[in-house]
């Protein structure tokens, strides 16, 4: 291969680095107006009547809309219960009741104030588990479970009967905040045959264009969708995106004009859904050889005021909760409960980093009660090729899950600074010198993943190729590039198909009537999908050229080389033998009429669920990883230094090795705020940490010595036999850190983050802030 | 809103004495435009930016004393070759403000004045026992920087009134001294708790004089004399220390109860009472 796993240049490197990149707030037109919103004053409200004529009488303003005056479905998501505008009631405090569009911001945002709505209070309900009690308050229609994912796998009473000892125990996860640096942003114009024109700052623009032809009550024909270049997303420009679009949309579709809508970090925080707060009860019933007789699972989800993508996010949770690790006897619940808080819903991991924080801290536990090592009691149970998982899916691929955890613990020396650490942690407890009182420990964890969808969903995407006349191509993919390099993986694949070089490929703009309907860009899917779509396209077009090549040269079945931007024939006699240049061929074929523009499709179809007893083949392939994490506890204080981090995985083919170990240590970053740091903190239903003064993500100072290791089985499902890295890099780290913490100071972390509180006392600490609960109402909340 | 930016102290001065105006004073910036981000200001306000005043802008050694205008920089202090000789603690505690563009901007002048409860050179401060020189319409009066606030957030300090100066005596080589931070990350981090201490041992290692102040434990800033009493006339050494930082806790919740945040604080003051001493003993 020529191109394939090179470090090639990013092709949107040089926007980036001098600031061409136009992001969606760099977009302006002429006569443009502002959009504000008028926020909900009540987590949890009836609305009675919003009055909305003094705002109408500012001059200044150009339109006023409520959710009467959305002309087409005000309600979208999976759930069909978020509403673009609230009607009925308010279900948080990021719900939006009205909307404005006016010749200035500080116009729209002074009409926003001089909205009034009546509301009667209803009793809020902020914990999940409270929700689901019957005398909860109810926030919709049909109870407050949003759903309830059942796994079911041989007799765990008989396995718990056959287990020597159990270990029970409960965690916790905190809701997080994506952190995208780029907030969202939209510009809506109305086009020139009552169609709406929108460019902005959307992950999964196919989704956005459904909601937004919906909502302005026309054909998905005349809405056309611009996906500005994103400055991150994570999963998180989702519905949060998609509203901020709808919004822009139903006001420029009402006065005529471009309408820009714009989120500041304090509107985004607390618009945006958020990643699911979990509650974990672990029950295993274990062999005094180390193995694993039954798991007992049963897991919570904070759902917040809207399904979202709660059913995909727990159901991924279902599949992957008993982790990579045979047991015959598994029983698994996991419900997500409707709340008054920000609504949860996709983040980079998607029910993963929940469950492996609880499943890596278990096993560690298991290895301690039986006197093994970490890497001993994973080998000892993790799965290999032609293993059976929880959901009675047989691994035909190559399960790589131990060649990952011995590479990750033979580069980080784990066994040996374990043991180390192990001992000194028995130590007296005294402070080393008074100046510095710190411990070392070594972590390891590992997970299984499934790529891409699964049977959450029908998994096709699309791409186009188009080598112009004079040989330079275009692509246009309907997997879009957030800033993780989408775009260079599927050119450095169309590169290697054609045997040219990447400078003559130009990516263009995603934009809905340019490729077919490829699903969202999430689930780790960019490059098995979308890589796979484009190398069918830049196939189909190879196709085109070697027949050309074939007429030309008189040539009958020998093999055609493209490479180094030429075509070479290949014969046993003479070897290898140049016959043109590939712009030569190009100009030959459009001479004959053959003009080189091709579409790709990627389908990949064999999985199945069911959903009453959670057994099926759940994803059509799986990756495998593991991380080591090397930490510094300060005893006294619990402050915790993550010093040394490897990160190895297994993904299939690296198409580029430069951006797979950017993947990695992005999501290493990321892993240690989930680990360590972040929080979004809400007091019944008020968001504490609106910025980033307050919400802390890690700095580069905070940032260890890292090591990605790349390990390559390549996957017969994926192009070039890549598979994925997107979440995997993120989804193990927290619980690596968790397990080198235990390492250092011998006590267990059940709640993320590990922070000062938690390392020292093992718990959190909250300010006393009165607790609505159930029965209580609750004031006014003003943000600012 | 109206804004002034007066050219030279004796302009600032004039300004002052137009005591009709409530100024809002911008200096480096770094707390005021956020605020104003946040919250803007009404029409009727009056910025008084006096980042022009150049008299004001540096660093002054005069005899055994440190002058430093109120608006030299973090980094500025962070940096400079004398406050590192002469006053270690507080180029320490420069170092660990914000991120390398606040301490650019930011003063200390801003600092002090903002009275954050987790202003990291207020504690360094105080052990230095600054003096705070505040120009009126009435000309410059001075404070000790121990009275120089009510609270947090409330220093005592008129609407037309600036603080133009802080001055400090340099420490004496047998002077040690130490600042420690504790953030929850290593930049742009606001102080959970933060700790200065000046310690002076003689040749047999008896403590002859000590100064602890800590940020963050008291609901406003003091020294702990309680605990320094207790160490004035003993061997410096860990478990005296560790009787300091006990000492300590035991005035925090005398003072202000058992809240919320005891459950850590608690042990935590103590150790870092401690590890500040030590550091302090230790120093090169």
């Amino acid at each position: 291969m020529n191109i394939i796993g090179k470090r090639e240049k990013r092709v949107d490197a040089l926007g980036k680095v001098t600031g061409a990149a136009k992001y969606a707030d760099d977009y302006n037109l002429t006569h443009q107006l502002y959009g504000a919103v008028k926020y909900a004053e009540f987590p949890h409200a009836e609305i009675l009547s919003v009055d909305i004529s003094e705002a109408q009488k500012l001059p200044g303003v150009e339109a006023v809309m409520r959710a009467a005056d959305v002309p087409g479905n005000n309600c979208f998501g999976l759930g069909g219960d978020i509403r673009i505008l609230a009607d009925d009631r308010t279900r948080y405090l990021g719900d939006v009741v009205a909307i404005v569009a006016a010749e200035s911001k500080a116009i729209a945002q002074k009409a926003a104030e001089l909205i009034h709505v009546e509301y009667r209070e209803l009793p809020a309900v902020f914990d999940p588990e409270e929700a689901l009690l019957p005398e909860a308050p109810q926030i919709h229609t049909n109870g407050n479970e949003i759903v309830h994912h059942k796994l079911r796998r041989g007799n765990i009473a008989k396995g718990f009967s056959e287990a020597d000892f159990i270990i029970e125990r409960d965690f916790t996860t905190q809701p997080i905040e994506h952190s995208y640096i780029e907030p969202e942003a939209a510009l809506a114009e109305p086009d020139e045959q009552d169609g709406i024109k929108v460019i902005g700052s959307m992950q999964n623009f196919y989704t956005s264009h459904k909601v937004l032809a919906g909502a302005l009550n026309l054909p998905l024909s005349k809405v056309q969708i611009l996906q500005s270049t994103l400055g991150g997303s994570f999963g998180g420009k989702d519905e949060s995106a998609t509203m901020v679009a709808a919004r822009a949309a139903l006001l420029a579709q009402k006065t005529g004009r471009p309408v820009k809508m714009l989120n500041n970090r304090e509107d985004s925080v607390r618009q945006s859904y958020k990643r699911h707060a979990y509650k974990l009860h672990y029950k295993w019933g274990c062999k005094g050889d180390g193995r694993i007789a039954a798991m007992e699972i049963k897991i919570i989800a904070d759902g917040g005021a809207y399904t979202s993508m709660s059913p995909f996010v727990t159901w991924r949770s279902v599949v992957q909760a008993a982790g990579p690790y045979h047991c015959e006897n598994i029983k698994t619940d996991v419900y997500a409960a409707f709340t008054n808080n920000n609504f949860t819903g996709a983040m980079r991991g998607f029910g993963s980093p929940q469950v492996n924080f609880a499943i890596e801290s278990m096993m560690d536990e298991l290895a301690e009660r039986t006197a093994r090592s970490p890497l001993e009691i994973r080998l000892l149970n993790g799965f290999e090729t032609g293993s059976v998982t929880a959901s009675g899916q047989k691994l035909k691929h190559k399960v790589s899950l131990k060649q990952v955890l011995k590479e990750a613990a033979k580069k980080s020396g784990f066994e040996e600074k374990w043991n180390v650490n192990r001992e000194m942690e028995k130590d007296d407890g005294i402070p080393d010198d008074g100046k510095r009182n710190v411990r070392r420990g070594v972590g390891l964890s590992c997970a299984y993943r499934g790529v891409a969808l699964g049977a959450e969903g029908v998994d096709a995407a699309s791409a186009v190729v188009y080598v112009q006349p004079d040989g330079s191509l275009s692509i246009a993919s309907g997997i879009i590039d957030m800033g993780q390099g989408a775009q260079t993986a599927m050119s450095q694949i169309t590169a290697e198909v054609l045997g040219v070089s990447m400078e003559r490929i130009r990516f263009l703009q995603p934009d809905t009537g340019r490729v077919a309907d490829s699903g969202p860009t999430v689930a780790s899917r960019g490059t098995i999908m979308g890589g796979g779509a484009v190398k069918i396209a830049a196939e189909n077009i190879r196709f085109i050229l070697e027949k050309t090549a074939r007429e030309w040269f008189a040539l009958n079945d020998e093999k055609l080389i493209f490479k180094e931007e030429q075509i070479f024939v290949e014969s046993q006699t003479e070897g290898l033998k140049q016959l043109t240049e590939f712009d030569v061929l190009v100009a030959k074929c459009y001479a004959k009429g053959r003009p080189l523009f091709a579409s790709g499709v990627r389908h990949i179809a064999e999985t199945w669920w069911d959903e009453e007893t959670g057994q099926g083949d759940a994803y059509f392939t799986y990756v495998y990883g593991a991380n080591v994490a090397e930490v510094e506890v300060d005893m006294d204080t619990g402050k915790v230094d993550v010093v040394r981090f490897w990160s190895a995985h297994d993904v299939g083919r690296a198409i580029n090795k430069g951006m797979v170990e950017g993947q990695i240590f992005g999501g290493v970053a990321m892993g240690m705020g989930y680990g360590l740091l972040e929080e979004f903190i809400q007091e019944n239903g008020v968001a504490k940490t609106v910025n980033f003064d307050e919400y802390y993500i890690p700095t580069a100072l905070d940032m260890p010595e890292m090591e990605a290791l790349i390990i390559e089985n390549p996957d017969e499902k994926g192009p070039f036999g890549a598979k994925s890295i997107g979440e995997p890099a993120l989804e193990m780290a927290a619980p690596a850190i968790a397990n080198a913490i235990f390492n250092a100071t011998g006590k267990q972390i059940y709640n993320l983050p590990a922070n000062l509180e938690e390392v020292l006392l093992g718990r959190k600490l909250r300010r006393n802030t009165p607790r609505a609960s159930v029965s209580c109402k609750i004031g006014p909340v003003k943000y600012m | 809103m109206h804004y002034h930016r007066p050219q030279n102290i004796n302009i600032l001065q004039e300004l002052l004495q137009d005591t009709n105006r409530e100024y809002t004073i911008l200096a480096g910036g770094t707390d005021l435009m956020v605020e104003m981000r946040q919250k803007p200001l009404p029409a009727e306000a009056h910025i008084l930016d006096i980042s022009r005043v150049t008299e004001i802008s540096s660093i002054k050694e005069e005899n055994n004393q440190f002058i430093l205008g109120a608006l030299v920089t973090h980094q500025q202090l962070a940096e400079s070759i004398a406050i590192q000789k002469y006053a270690p603690l507080l180029a320490v505690a420069c170092r660990q403000v914000g991120s390398l563009q606040i301490r650019n901007r930011g003063t200390i002048g801003g600092n002090i004045t903002n009275a954050s409860p987790c202003a990291d050179t207020v504690p360094p401060l105080i052990v230095l026992n600054a003096e705070v020189e505040i120009l009126g319409p009435q000309g410059t009066r001075t404070a000790a920087i121990e009275d120089f606030f009510d609270k947090p957030y409330f220093p005592r300090i008129k609407p037309n009134e600036v603080v133009t100066r802080i001055r400090f005596k340099k420490l004496v080589p047998h002077q040690k001294s130490a600042f420690f931070k504790l953030g929850r990350r290593k930049a742009l981090a606001i102080s959970r708790i933060n700790m200065a201490a000046i310690l002076q041992v003689d040749e047999n290692n008896i403590i002859k004089e000590v100064r602890l102040a800590p940020g963050s434990v008291f609901p406003a800033w003091k020294r702990v004399h309680e605990a320094e009493q207790f160490l004035t006339g003993k061997t410096a050494n860990e478990n005296n220390f560790n009787e300091a930082g006990r000492i300590t806790s035991e005035e925090m919740i005398k003072i202000s109860g058992r809240r919320w945040s005891t459950p850590y604080k608690e042990p935590v003051t103590a150790a870092l009472v401690r590890r500040t001493l030590m550091l302090a003993l230790e120093q090169e």
